[in-house]
């Protein structure tokens, strides 16, 4: 390659890491400018200050956020738990019985998960309110579960084939019995799929901002993407740029940590759940 | 609907062994196998399909919420004033706009960004990581990221930064909102083009392109007689997943522009919840969710099938 075909490659690489990173460091960096600093358009703070995290977790808006943090931890733990242990099921059934009609059940997941979620969230409401889920954790589980349960499906089933299922066999050619054989063969082999899976039905959750929006009403079960929403629609003339910025960061914060530490597995189980679903 | 919940108790027992009760009907074993299917799919559809019907029942009423009393069958009234409204054809159109614009960008600098991500240098790892990062966040927090302090135009780090070329206090959102939009859609969505791109680079024979360039091929034509082939079935995935999530776009026009100024950045999705929840008019917004779902139905299927297509001609071929 010629020099100057590198260095054309170089300067389009640096432009476009500089495209996707620096705002993210641009909000980082607002997150820790004081007030007076907000708006002097310098990269770094003058002075570092955690005044907008202080707003953010014991402040003015920590009766917003606090709660908030804790509802969208606590429904998308449980949702990921329900989702995962549900789709394995489903999984392996597709990946290890024959069965007529296996393809018809995969469409069907794939048919609901490109569901405009837009066009139940209406009756959702409606109904919610009649039977009582309105604001509550169920009420936003249920509809969480329906959001991740078939992208789950999708991608345990795809690692589920990729499982050599011999080896079950051969555990009960060795004496195990199939519980047994299950247990101690089957389920070391299945985890890593289960845990990817679980990293990407907590993703789904957590970024949900519809029916967050939509199902609750205070912070009994507000979720922070909602939380996040109020915020800003509050102060809509003198926007609170520092407190929103920290708050930005704080709800990103578990699911960049997560798939950092995970990176290599959720791209191979989204590109193997794509590609060979 | 929590005995649904408690319903994955029960086949939680040991799995069904396979081939192990000759003795039972053909019709009973295949419901054996079946059964850990059940939970799931049931499931999913009682949380989808009900509210659905639901949705079409609404969708054949005049109701609106804030007048108690006022609901009463009109058949397919609702219908019809959908198709009159011309907010509602100015809405779809942008959803179009919004849906296929971002995406088609977003699947060119993907494109360009696995290329260089497909070369060795140094660091390549961490750059990888990093670029991966938009994807991550939290779809309203990278919104209120866009919103808020990059096209905002006194703080806004966009005019800071073509200050110098004469450009002054530009509000980019309200002259130009749903570009506002798409750029935000683009910026996050770019990585997850460049991470099934990428894959789809690592998965193909370096053989050929050697090859090729030993009998004297240009960069430019590998990459075109080549590469983009190879490609095309990625690309098109990246395209269809991307659109079929991009469709259903809400949070990003909730918080940049709240659809506005008027509808001028209004997307299906935005504008159906604007008539439900601010205008309480659940009849109207009914049935244009179910315009919403016809039509998002039909396209799914066509653009899936292009897919299955092609990566079933692929799988054969290999």
């Amino acid at each position: 390659m010629s020099t100057r075909e590198k260095i054309g490659w170089g300067i389009g690489g640096v432009l476009i890491i500089v495209y996707c990173l620096f705002p993210i460091a641009w909000i980082v960096s607002l997150s820790f400018k004081s007030s007076s600093d907000i708006s002097n358009g310098a990269f770094l703070p003058t002075i570092a200050t955690d005044e907008n995290y202080a707003t953010i977790l014991t402040g003015d808006a920590a009766e917003l956020f606090l709660p908030a943090l804790r509802n969208s931890f606590g429904i998308c733990l449980i949702a990921t738990a329900l989702a995962c242990l549900l789709s394995m099921f489903a999984a392996y059934a597709i990946a290890r019985l024959d069965f007529p009609g296996k393809k018809l059940i995969l469409s069907t997941a794939l048919a609901v998960a490109i569901f405009p979620v837009i066009s139940i969230v209406t009756p959702l409401f409606n109904l919610w309110r009649e039977i009582g889920l309105y604001d509550t954790w169920i009420g936003l589980i249920l509809p969480y579960l329906s959001l991740t349960l078939p992208i789950s499906i999708w991608t345990l089933s795809a690692f589920f084939r990729e499982i050599p299922w011999e080896m079950e066999q051969a555990a009960q050619v060795d004496g195990a019995t199939p519980w047994q054989a299950f247990r101690k063969v089957i389920v070391p082999l299945a985890a890593p799929g289960v845990f990817t899976t679980a990293i990407i039905a907590f993703f789904l959750a957590w970024n949900d901002f519809v029916y967050g929006i939509s199902l609750t009403s205070t912070s009994a079960s507000r979720p922070v993407p909602a939380a996040l929403g109020l915020f800003q629609g509050a102060s809509q003339f003198e926007s609170p740029t520092g407190p929103i910025a920290a708050a930005a960061v704080i709800v990103t914060i578990p699911v960049v940590v997560l798939v950092l530490i995970f990176q290599r597995r959720i791209v191979a189980g989204l590109t193997n759940g794509a590609v060979k679903g | 609907m929590t005995s649904t919940l408690e319903r994955p108790a029960a086949p939680s027992g040991p799995p069904p062994a396979p081939g192990q009760t000759p003795t039972r009907s053909a019709r009973a074993e295949g419901w054996v196998r079946r059964a850990p299917l059940l939970p799931a799919l049931v499931f999913t559809i009682i949380v989808t399909q009900i509210p659905f019907l639901l949705t079409i029942f609404y969708s054949l009423q005049s109701w609106n919420l804030v007048r108690p009393g006022s609901q009463q069958w009109v058949w397919f009234d609702n219908y019809v004033s959908v198709f009159q409204d011309s907010q509602f054809r100015g809405v779809a159109l942008n959803t179009v706009i919004m849906t296929l614009g971002s995406v088609l960008i977003a699947v060119v600098l993907g494109l360009v960004l696995a290329l260089l991500l497909n070369r060795h240098f140094i660091g390549r790892g961490i750059v990888r990581t990093l670029l991966v990062t938009p994807f991550l966040i939290t779809p309203v927090a990278a919104a209120l990221l866009w919103k808020t302090t990059l096209l905002d135009p006194t703080y806004g780090l966009i005019n800071f930064v073509l200050s110098p070329f004469g450009v002054g206090e530009e509000a980019w959102i309200s002259d130009f909102p749903l570009a506002s939009v798409m750029v935000a859609l683009i910026w996050q969505w770019t990585p997850f083009m460049m991470l099934l791109l990428l894959a789809g680079l690592q998965s193909m024979p370096t053989d050929q392109i050697e090859a090729a360039r030993m009998d004297g091929a240009g960069a430019w034509a590998i990459f075109k007689e080549l590469t983009l082939p190879h490609l095309r079935r990625f690309i098109e995935l990246g395209t269809v997943l991307g659109a079929i999530y991009l469709v259903n776009t809400f949070d990003a026009v909730y918080m940049i522009t709240q659809g506005g100024p008027g509808t001028a950045s209004a997307n299906l999705p935005f504008y159906i919840y604007q008539r439900a929840f601010l205008g309480f008019d659940i009849g109207q917004s009914a049935a244009m969710g179910v315009v919403v779902v016809v039509m998002t139905i039909i396209v799914a299927t066509f653009a899936l099938r292009l897919v299955f297509r092609s990566f079933g001609a692929a799988e054969g071929s290999n």
